[in-house]
C-alpha cells in the first residue's frame, strides 16, 4: 500500500473510528455515563441535577463577583460579565476534558483488563458528561445574556471545541498512561494557560507586544472565534483555519499513537 | 464456506518484553520494534464451522488460554486475521469484567453493554439472568460484596443468556456448588442441541471426548493434533503417559495424598453416601489378592434427590503411577439405577477372577449426570489393591483367553 493511500486510510480511521465509537456503542456508553452520575450523585437531595448546578453556581459567582462586586460594567463597559461567561465556560469544559483523559486508561481499566470491553470508546465517555452539562449552561446562559438567536448558535461551540480537542485528548490520554507526573502538572499547565488567554481580560488589554503574538496560542483563537459567533461581530477566518490546520497537524499523529497504545495497554495495565 | 463462524488465518500471539519501560514509548513513538516477543501461539490458521464443539487440549503453557482469549476478543493478535462471525460470550476468568463498585444489577447491564446488546435486550433477559443464577437478594449490592460462588453464578448466568453464537468455555463445566454446577452443564448441553458453536478447554478428556466433534491438541503454542475427538484424545494420552514416564503426572500425585473422603455435601445433589469394597466378601481398605482367583465386589450407596433424572455411577481402576488401567459405568453398560422411598439407592459391581495382574492398584468411584457425563461427585483412592500372582504372565492384564491345538 502506497505511503499517500495508508495516510489517507489513517486520516479516515482517526476522523471515523472515535466519531463512530458512541454510535456503535451507544448502549455501552449510556451505561457507563448513567453510573458516573449516580456515583456522583447518590444519596444526595438534588440527585442528578448536580452536574448541571454546579456549573450553574459557578454562573451566579462570577456574576457576583464580576457585575455585583467589581463591578465591572463601569470599569469596561456592560459587556465585560457577558465577555467572561462565553469565553469561561467552553474553556471549563475544555479543561475538565483534558484533566481527566490523563488517567483515561488507568481509570477504566478494571472494566477492560480481562474483558473484550470496546477500548474505542473511551474517549467518548469522558467528553459525555462536560460536553452535556456546559453546553446547556452555555446555552441558557448566552440565551439570557444574548437571546434565543445567540443561544441556537451556542449550541454548535462545546461541540466543535470537543471534537477540535480530540488529538488533545487522545495525547493527553497516551502520555498521561506513560508518565504519570503529567496528570499532576496538567492542571497547573491549564491554569497558566488560562491566564495567558483572553477569557478573564479582553485581548486589548494586552500590551501590544504581547498581543502579536497571541496567534501562537490557539485557546486565543477559539475564545476569538465564540466571541465573534455568539455576540455577532466580525468573523475571525484566520483564527478559523489556524484551528482548523493545527486539528489536522495533530488529528493523525494523536490517533497513530492513540491505536499503537492501545496494543499494549492491556498488558501494561 | 457458507457455515464459517470462525476463521483464522496464520493468527499468532506474543507477548512483549522491554528491557527499560522507556522502550515501550519508543516503541509507540517510532513504530520500530524495541522489544523481544515470548510466543504464546505460533501462526495458526483454523477454520471452523457453524455448530461444531471444538475441544482444546493440552499441557499448562499450550497456549490454550490465549487461543480461547484471541476468540474472546480480549487480547488482540500480533499477526494475522482473525474473522468470527457472530456474538461470542465467553467463560473465561468468571467475573473478569464486573466492575467490583457496581451493584449485580449493573454490571448485567454493563456486561450485557459490552456484549454489544442493547438496553431492550438486556431488560429482557434481565429477569432470566437473575433467575438462573439464583441470587435475586443481592442484585442491589455492590459484587465486592459478593462470594466467589456468587460471582461466578452471576458471570455464568450472563455469558449464558446473552444469546451468542459462539460460547467459549475455559474449565468452567463445574460452576458453583452442586445445584448450580448441574445447571450450568445442563445449560452448555442446550447450547450444544441448539446447534451453537462452543470451544471447550479442558483438562478432562473424557468431558472433552464425549461433548466434541473436533479436538485441537496445543502444545507449544502450535497445534501438534487436531481431528475427531478419539484420534486426539487417544494420541494426547499417549503423550501425557510418556511425560509421566518422565515426570509423574499431577493426578498420581494428587492420588498419593487424597482421602477416600466425601468431596463435598450439597443436599440438593446426587452424593455418594458411602462405597464398600470386599475381596471375596472380606471388607478392607487395602486388600491383597491373587491375580485371576479372588472376586473384587465394589458397592456404592447413594442418595439421588427425586427432582433431578437418576445419576450414574462409573469405577476406574487406575495403576500404581496414576494411569487409566480400565473402568466400568452404568451408562455404558446399559444399567439403571434405582433409589427407594428414601431417595438412597445402591450398586455393586461385581469383578469376578480379577484379572489383573501383579501390581499396585487404586479405585475411584464417580457419581455422574444420567448422560455420565457431568460428574456430581468423586471419591477418590476407596480402596487400595495389591495383586499378588503365582504364575510368569507378563503386562497388566490376563486376558480371557483359550489355546487351540492343532
Amino acid at each position: 500500500m502506497s505511503f499517500w493511500l495508508r495516510l489517507g486510510r489513517l486520516c479516515l480511521d482517526s476522523l471515523c473510528v472515535p466519531i463512530a465509537a458512541p454510535f456503535r456503542h451507544a448502549s455501552l456508553i449510556r451505561m457507563l455515563v448513567q453510573r458516573e452520575i449516580a456515583a456522583r450523585t447518590s444519596g444526595t437531595l438534588l440527585g442528578k441535577l448536580w452536574p448541571l448546578v454546579q456549573p450553574g453556581l459557578q454562573v451566579l459567582g462570577f456574576w457576583f463577583m464580576f457585575a455585583v462586586v467589581y463591578d465591572m460594567r463601569n470599569a469596561r463597559g456592560p459587556s465585560f460579565l457577558q465577555y467572561l461567561l462565553l469565553g469561561m465556560l467552553p474553556w471549563l469544559c475544555l479543561s475538565e476534558v483534558l484533566s481527566r483523559s490523563t488517567g483515561l486508561f488507568r481509570e477504566f481499566s478494571v472494566l477492560f483488563a480481562r474483558s473484550p470491553f470496546p477500548l474505542e470508546v473511551l474517549p467518548s465517555v469522558v467528553v459525555v458528561i462536560p460536553g452535556i452539562v456546559y453546553s446547556t449552561v452555555l446555552v441558557l446562559t448566552t440565551g439570557w445574556m444574548l437571546g434565543v438567536v445567540a443561544a441556537l448558535k451556542a449550541v454548535l461551540v462545546i461541540p466543535l471545541l470537543l471534537l477540535w480537542a480530540l488529538p488533545l485528548l487522545l495525547l493527553c490520554a497516551v502520555i498521561g498512561l506513560f508518565v504519570r507526573d503529567f496528570g499532576q502538572a496538567l492542571p497547573f499547565v491549564l491554569t497558566l494557560l488560562m491566564y495567558v488567554t483572553p477569557i478573564l481580560y479582553f485581548p486589548d488589554m494586552l500590551p501590544p507586544q504581547v498581543r502579536d503574538w497571541m496567534w501562537l496560542n490557539p485557546l486565543a483563537d477559539w475564545m476569538t472565534v465564540i466571541h465573534g459567533l455568539l455576540t455577532g461581530t466580525a468573523f475571525p477566518m484566520n483564527s478559523v483555519w489556524r484551528l482548523a490546520a493545527l486539528w489536522l497537524v495533530l488529528l493523525v499523529p494523536g490517533w497513530l499513537l492513540y491505536r499503537r497504545t492501545l496494543l499494549h495497554v492491556r498488558e501494561l495495565l | 464456506m457458507a457455515d464459517t463462524i470462525i476463521t483464522l488465518a496464520g493468527v499468532s500471539k506474543s507477548y512483549r518484553s522491554y528491557a527499560h519501560d522507556f522502550d515501550r514509548v519508543l516503541e509507540i513513538l517510532t513504530g520500530k520494534a524495541r522489544h523481544q516477543s515470548f510466543h504464546a501461539l505460533e501462526p495458526l490458521s483454523l477454520t471452523v464451522s457453524k455448530g461444531e464443539v471444538i475441544g482444546v487440549v493440552g499441557k499448562n503453557g499450550a497456549g490454550k488460554s490465549t487461543l480461547l482469549k484471541l476468540l474472546a476478543g480480549t487480547l488482540q493478535s500480533s499477526t494475522g486475521s482473525l474473522s468470527i462471525n457472530g456474538r461470542v460470550s465467553a467463560i473465561l476468568e468468571l467475573g473478569a469484567s464486573f466492575h467490583p463498585e457496581m451493584s449485580g444489577h449493573d454490571n448485567v447491564y454493563l456486561t450485557c453493554a459490552i456484549q454489544g446488546l442493547t438496553r431492550r435486550e438486556t431488560d429482557a433477559a434481565y429477569d432470566a439472568i437473575v433467575a438462573f443464577a439464583g441470587i435475586p437478594d443481592f442484585m442491589q449490592r455492590p459484587v465486592k460484596t459478593y462470594s466467589s460462588g456468587m460471582l461466578m453464578r452471576l458471570a455464568f448466568s450472563i455469558a449464558t443468556h446473552v444469546n451468542p453464537d459462539i460460547l467459549i468455555i475455559d474449565e468452567a463445566l463445574s460452576v458453583g456448588d452442586g445445584v448450580f454446577a448441574r445447571r450450568s452443564f445442563d445449560r452448555i448441553m442446550e447450547f450444544r442441541k441448539a446447534g451453537k458453536t462452543i470451544f471447550f478447554c479442558s483438562h478432562s478428556l473424557y468431558q472433552v471426548e464425549a461433548l466434541c466433534d473436533r479436538v485441537l491438541w496445543l502444545d507449544q503454542g502450535r497445534i501438534r493434533e487436531q481431528g475427531t475427538p478419539a484420534r486426539v484424545i487417544t494420541a494426547y494420552s499417549e503423550f501425557l503417559q510418556q511425560q509421566s514416564a518422565v515426570v509423574a503426572p499431577p493426578e498420581a500425585a494428587e492420588l498419593a495424598t487424597s482421602t477416600p473422603s466425601v468431596a463435598s455435601v450439597n443436599p440438593g445433589v446426587p452424593r455418594v453416601l458411602g462405597v464398600a469394597v470386599r475381596v471375596d466378601g472380606r471388607l478392607a481398605k487395602v486388600h491383597t489378592i491373587q491375580s485371576c482367583r479372588n472376586l473384587v465386589e465394589v458397592e456404592i450407596r447413594f442418595r439421588a434427590p427425586a427432582n433431578l433424572p437418576m445419576p450414574s455411577v462409573g469405577v476406574i481402576i487406575l495403576g500404581g503411577d496414576g494411569r487409566f488401567i480400565a473402568s466400568a459405568g452404568t451408562v455404558n453398560d446399559g444399567v439403571t439405577l434405582h433409589t427407594g422411598a428414601d431417595q438412597n439407592g445402591s450398586v455393586t459391581l461385581q469383578l469376578p477372577d480379577f484379572p489383573l495382574l501383579k501390581g499396585c492398584y487404586s479405585l475411584e468411584v464417580y457419581l455422574l449426570c444420567e448422560r455420565g457425563l457431568h460428574v456430581y461427585e468423586k471419591v477418590r483412592q476407596v480402596a487400595e489393591l495389591n495383586v499378588e500372582q503365582k504364575s510368569l504372565e507378563l503386562g497388566i492384564v490376563n486376558l480371557p483367553h483359550q489355546w487351540l491345538p492343532h
